[in-house]
């Protein structure tokens, strides 16, 4: 969308908000998902679209895809287009982080305004029905023994799993940097590699694997949340002694340089949406755990998981 | 337009051939300057390196097939071709300023007409904006697919 | 048999009349959207996909099938008619497909392609019903070792696409390989060739290179001869439906597309144009008429038909057993099955029982659908031909571009667009032959990726290609086709240039 578009249709809605102070019923919004259709990210924009118009949050959403590296793309477009805008958002999380550093992106999560984070999943470590670790501490002995054939299987190089695979060799005592991860295009095909018994242990989000975790076929050692959860047996890898968590979040922005007030606005409203049964219901269908925080403990949450993030792929040579 | 190459190089496929060896010359550099290495096993520059000598052997392939008479190309309509390339300009342009789909894909389709030698450009324009307003409508209000907006597509 | 019963039990459900039309629509909606030219079945299924949320599960589930299948089919009346596949399964149809259209017997090739699509996912869906829990334990048991044999098996085959000269072949194939490099690389995030640009960091898409080089460099290439020897295509020359003759060349090689297309399909990493590619050289190797390839052999449209959806019904293998979508359009379904509170994997076929034999048995309804409705159709499509030129190349120009704006709409990936185009035209202007650009971009890729997955796995040993006994075999199958005739047929076509 074009800069002279969106200031026109910024003052459309400026408008619209003078004549009506009510909030949300009168929203017409528009959000980026960074990435293609059938991703991560555009089922939750699309998620939050349907929420947000079915709980009265908002009259219209519109869901604009602009993929491309890693979420990198399409933060760079917002960051223009969306500057003081009040009608736009834009969906990202961990693995945005990460493709900012290992892309050298010119624009980062600090050039956005962060309104809320949505949700968080759990990864979860799991390794084939017939493999001989029983346990996370098998699994670490083995990282231990022999970093080089310990074969990891996950989504693609330098996003969530593959840190969390780093992060666990680290806390093994092995060299993170030594870390063996077979990189497939998603948790799906890193599946197949896990169920043909090709790769030691596979890391995914816990949603995706579920289906094979309850009928036996994979064997879940561990999740990567801080806490259990409610109605999955894998324990953290912190409550096993493993100090490493990581959580598979997603987020919501405005753009840069918004007034106060419209940015107080689009808060309240995702701050209703996110309380409303229909987004509930969303979370529940999708699989996806709630991980709500409001605009200001979301920024200091970013700061925290971009020093942590860069730090692991620093060390595993993905950045500088 | 080629005239039969009965003497020297048959220039198309010479120019193509000095084509292929620059090309391949830009993957060799590429893959040079990369600099995250595989852990175990080949990294990502040996799939660039197989290219860049594939494609050096079919660049030397071209210099010794350019020693030999060629295909002709046959006769072409250099305006026309012109025209198409100018119906794209108008629809990039188009989206790149903000001026929207319909308009875009108005330019695009008068001048792919013109391009065929139609004269009538006015009447071509009004069919080029009934086609698009109509798919613009279809997609955007029938199946919320966000096409690029402009001035136009905001009246909506 | 209990999968028997069960159908049944699916059947049952499906074959309501308020189903049979939901069916219908989806089917009609999925046909119109699907043969817009550069909107592939992904795309469709992605912008029919909320359509269906405002039914019933069971409804819904069945028109959701009818936009499915109906997009599957609308892809390659296009490439068939006006030579601008929506996707890259469509390419090979286009191959033989625009020929019979150009010389009037784009009647014969939307048949044989409708008859084709019919029988072989018929064929698929019973597989799916019967086979699908026995086949995904063989599919994952394919290693990367095995992908990397399949990809050399299929790297071979392209040959029978590169018409007269093996050393433009080549260098259409070394284009389309190079093509593929563009991108991040997956396994290590190391960029190759982007200069610095973001929006290639994706790679190259596979449909903006297809529609570039089909659709735009065509209509170049169209204009740049138009004033000189007008080529008006030929909408209807002899029958518009298939003679006695067309059904007896047809019929086999709707059979061993179905019997290629369905087990590759459902492989997980397997994917649809592959098997597409095999099925065509498959078909010029037992036509009695293999002089007709390259000039409009129906065996060409009918073999990598049947392929194309015997391998989208396989497609549904991983998808429903597995949970793992291994296509664009599988992924936008699998979002769809999410939406209904249905989570693919192991525990389906338990947990859901009844809503999966419907969509089983709705998946054969919506097939018998879009035979009722589209051989009808076939005396109207063709008709699109008698639209005049400038207006069908602007028309065409218009829908192709929007696809891509619709996918994606960067400025870059417009003059991406733009660029494949003038590639095309130059190419078609010295006779490089275009589709293996496209098997280029897509084979390198994989086979780069999963030779280096397999080389990781071994910690640098090449011999574990050899130790694994299904990728030793199809490496030698690769190295035997490779060298044995292929050599023998290039030594010779050289010779004969050098005439």
């Amino acid at each position: 969308m074009s800069f002279f578009t969106s200031r026109l249709a910024a003052a459309c809605i400026a408008v619209a908000a003078m004549v009506s102070p009510a909030v949300g019923q009168d929203l017409e919004l528009s959000i980026i998902a960074p990435a293609g259709a059938g991703g991560g990210w555009d089922a939750a924009a699309r998620a939050l679209q349907d929420a947000m118009v079915k709980s009265g949050n908002a009259r219209s959403v519109q869901v604009q895809n602009v993929p491309g590296a890693g979420g990198t793309v399409g933060l760079a477009q917002f960051a223009q287009s969306a500057r003081g805008s009040d009608d736009q958002l834009l969906v990202g999380g961990i693995t945005m982080v990460g493709a900012i550093l290992t892309n050298n992106s010119p624009v980062d999560l600090s050039s956005v305004t962060p309104l809320a984070r949505l949700t968080g999943d759990p990864l979860v470590v799991v390794v084939p029905k017939a493999s001989p670790d029983q346990t996370l501490a098998d699994l670490t002995a083995a990282i231990k023994g022999d970093v080089a054939n310990t074969i990891w299987a996950g989504g693609s190089a330098g996003g969530a799993d593959h840190i969390l695979a780093a992060l666990i060799t680290q806390a093994a005592g092995a060299d993170p940097s030594k870390v063996n991860y077979v990189a497939y295009s998603g948790g799906g095909e890193a599946l197949a590699a896990m169920l043909g018994g090709q790769v030691t242990a596979g890391i995914s989000g816990y949603g995706e694997w579920q289906g094979q975790i309850e009928s036996g076929d994979l064997r879940a050692l561990a999740i990567s949340y801080p806490e259990p959860i409610e109605g999955i047996a894998a324990q953290p890898l912190k409550a096993q002694g493993v100090d490493v968590e990581l959580v598979n979040w997603r987020g919501v922005f405005a753009g840069p340089d918004i007034p106060d007030e419209t940015k107080a606005a689009l808060s309240t409203a995702i701050a209703n949406t996110v309380k409303s049964p229909e987004w509930q219901e969303i979370l529940k269908a999708r699989g996806w755990t709630d991980y709500y925080a409001p605009a200001d403990e979301f920024a200091t949450f970013i700061a925290s998981e971009n020093e942590r993030v860069g730090a692991t792929l620093r060390a595993i040579g993905l950045a500088k | 337009m080629q005239p039969p190459a009965r003497t020297g190089f048959h220039r198309p496929t010479l120019i193509i051939g000095v084509g292929l060896f620059a090309l391949a010359a830009v993957t060799w550099f590429d893959a040079r300057s990369m600099t995250i290495r595989a852990n175990y096993g080949m990294g990502a520059d040996a799939a660039s390196y197989f290219v860049a000598a594939f494609l050096g052997v079919l660049g030397a392939g071209h210099l010794i097939a350019a020693m030999r008479p060629g295909i002709r190309a046959d006769d072409t309509d250099w305006a026309g071709v012109g025209w198409v390339l100018l119906a794209l300009v108008g629809l990039i342009g188009s989206i790149w300023m903000g001026a929207g789909f319909i308009i875009g894909s108005t330019l695009l389709f008068a001048f792919t007409a013109r391009s065929f030698g139609r004269r009538a450009l006015l009447a071509d324009l009004l069919i080029g904006l009934a086609l698009s307003t109509l798919i613009f409508l279809l997609f955007n209000k029938l199946l919320q697919l966000a096409l690029p907006a402009g001035p136009l597509e905001r009246l909506f | 048999m209990d999968a028997l019963t069960q159908l049944f039990h699916g059947f049952g459900a499906a074959i309501l009349p308020m189903n049979l039309l939901f069916a219908a629509i989806g089917v009609l909606l999925g046909t119109a959207v699907g043969v817009l030219p550069g909107i592939g079945p992904a795309l469709t299924v992605a912008l029919l996909l909320p359509v269906t949320f405002q039914l019933d599960p069971g409804g819904s589930l069945i028109m959701f099938a009818g936009i499915y299948y109906g997009g599957m089919y609308g892809g390659s009346t296009t490439a068939i008619l006006l030579n601008t596949p929506g996707e890259a399964a469509s390419v090979v149809t286009a191959l033989e497909g625009n020929r019979m259209a150009r010389s009037g017997r784009g009647g014969p090739a939307l048949a044989t392609a409708a008859l084709g699509s019919f029988v072989a996912a018929l064929i698929a869906t019973a597989g799916l019903a019967f086979l699908a829990p026995w086949l995904v334990k063989v599919a994952v048991r394919f290693g990367p070792w095995d992908y990397f044999g399949l990809m050399l098996i299929a790297f071979v085959t392209v040959s029978a696409t590169f018409g007269s000269s093996p050393l433009r072949g080549l260098t259409s194939l070394a284009l389309g390989l190079w093509l593929g490099l563009i991108g991040i690389d997956q396994l290590t995030g190391q960029t190759r060739l982007t200069f610095g640009v973001p929006n290639l960091f994706d790679g190259i898409e596979v449909t903006t290179l297809a529609v570039g080089l089909f659709a735009i460099g065509e209509a170049l290439h169209v204009v740049s001869r138009h004033a000189f020897a007008p080529e008006k295509p030929i909408p209807i020359k002899g029958s518009v439906w298939m003679t006695r003759k067309d059904w007896g060349r047809s019929w086999k090689p709707w059979l061993r597309g179905a019997a290629i297309g369905f087990p590759i399909g459902a492989l997980p990493a397997g994917g649809a144009e592959i098997p597409t590619f095999l099925s065509y050289t498959a078909e010029r190797k037992l036509s009695r008429h293999p002089e007709e390839f390259g000039t409009g052999a129906i065996e060409g449209v009918a073999g990598p038909e049947a392929a194309n959806n015997a391998s989208a019904a396989g497609s549904l293998v991983p998808l429903l057993t597995l949970g793992l979508p291994t296509s664009a359009t599988a992924a936008v379904m699998l979002a769809g099955f999410q939406q209904y509170n249905i989570q693919p994997g192991p525990l389906l076929f338990v947990q859901h029982a009844d809503l999966v034999w419907a969509l089983i048995a709705s998946l054969f309804i919506a097939n018998v659908m879009l035979l009722v409705l589209n051989l009808p159709l076939v005396g109207l499509w063709v008709q699109l031909l008698k639209i005049p030129m400038p207006w069908l190349y602007a028309g065409i120009l218009v829908f192709a571009t929007m696809g891509t704006i619709a996918a994606n709409p960067s400025v870059v990936e417009l003059l991406l667009l733009s660029g494949f185009g003038v590639l095309g035209f130059i190419m078609r202007r010295y006779d490089y032959p275009v589709a293996p650009v496209i098997v280029g971009l897509i084979l390198g890729p994989m086979a780069d990726s999963q030779l280096r997955r397999a080389l990781q796995m071994s910690l640098g040993d090449p011999m574990v290609l050899f130790r694994h006994p299904g990728s030793a075999i199809m490496i030698v199958i690769a190295a035997l086709a490779l060298l044995a005739p292929f050599l023998f047929r290039g030594l010779a076509a050289l010779r004969k240039e050098e005439d």
